[in-house]
């Protein structure tokens, strides 16, 4: 069926859980999503909305801006 | 911890998905092949066309219920098999949301066609037959087109 859809919105969600010591199945119970949602969002396969965006950064202790990343169409 | 995605099931959502094409497929192919074997058979208004398709509908239904129960034992028995087992989860997220709103846009889409087909037959006052079928032809259309597009936003991204 192809690669991954292609998105300006890139982020660090892996490494910064890696870091936590998080795994994808403890932030998604904590957000009452699927895991399979926190993988697609760390692949750049689906960009969250923006509560969900904040969530996670609150969970990762981290900056909303230092969780994702918005690329402009120039960079790309 | 790195190892998360070894082995990533499906989603509840995205069974049902893949059980429902099936299923589509395999009762709206039987019911048009049926209707095929009957124009080579039958002239047209001798086809008793409404009963078998009620019970293609009725069968579509139900078949939908059994497969996705045995699909969700099916895929626990698999997973025990392979030592890889993980509580079902039933839960429904944004991103299932998201692209459940986009089959419906797909199948919304091929629904319009189908009604616009369906106004043009009753103007030409052609009979029943045509218009049943045609109506559930497009019913299947949307459907297959519905279930494509969610698989796909589920492999690819939304």
């Amino acid at each position: 069926m192809g690669g991954p859809k292609p998105t300006r919105v890139s982020n660090r969600i892996r490494e910064l859980r890696t870091e936590r010591e998080l795994t994808q199945a403890d932030i998604a119970a904590k957000l009452g999503v699927t895991r399979q949602t926190i993988i697609a969002i760390e692949q750049g396969r689906y960009s969250p909305s923006l509560e969900m965006a904040f969530q996670i950064a609150r969970v990762l202790e981290a900056p909303l801006d230092d969780v994702f990343q918005y690329r402009e169409a120039a960079d790309s | 911890m790195n190892d998360d995605e070894s082995h990533v099931p499906m989603t509840g959502e995205e069974k049902i998905a893949w059980v429902y094409g099936a299923v589509v497929l395999l009762t709206s192919g039987a019911y048009f092949v049926w209707l095929a074997t009957q124009f080579a058979a039958h002239p047209a208004d001798e086809i008793a066309w409404e009963v078998p398709l009620l019970i293609t509908l009725g069968a579509s239904i139900v078949l939908t219920i059994v497969g996705t129960i045995l699909g969700a034992i099916g895929g626990a028995v698999w997973q025990g098999i392979w030592g890889r087992f993980e509580e079902p989860d039933f839960t429904t997220d944004e991103r299932d949301r998201a692209i459940k709103e986009l089959g419906n846009r797909r199948m919304f889409a091929a629904m319009t066609a189908g009604v616009v087909g369906t106004l043009v037959l009753a103007m030409l006052n052609v009979d029943t037959l045509w218009i049943g079928n045609w109506v559930f032809l497009a019913c299947s259309i949307g459907a297959l087109a519905e279930v494509v597009s969610k698989i796909r936003a589920y492999r690819r991204g939304v």
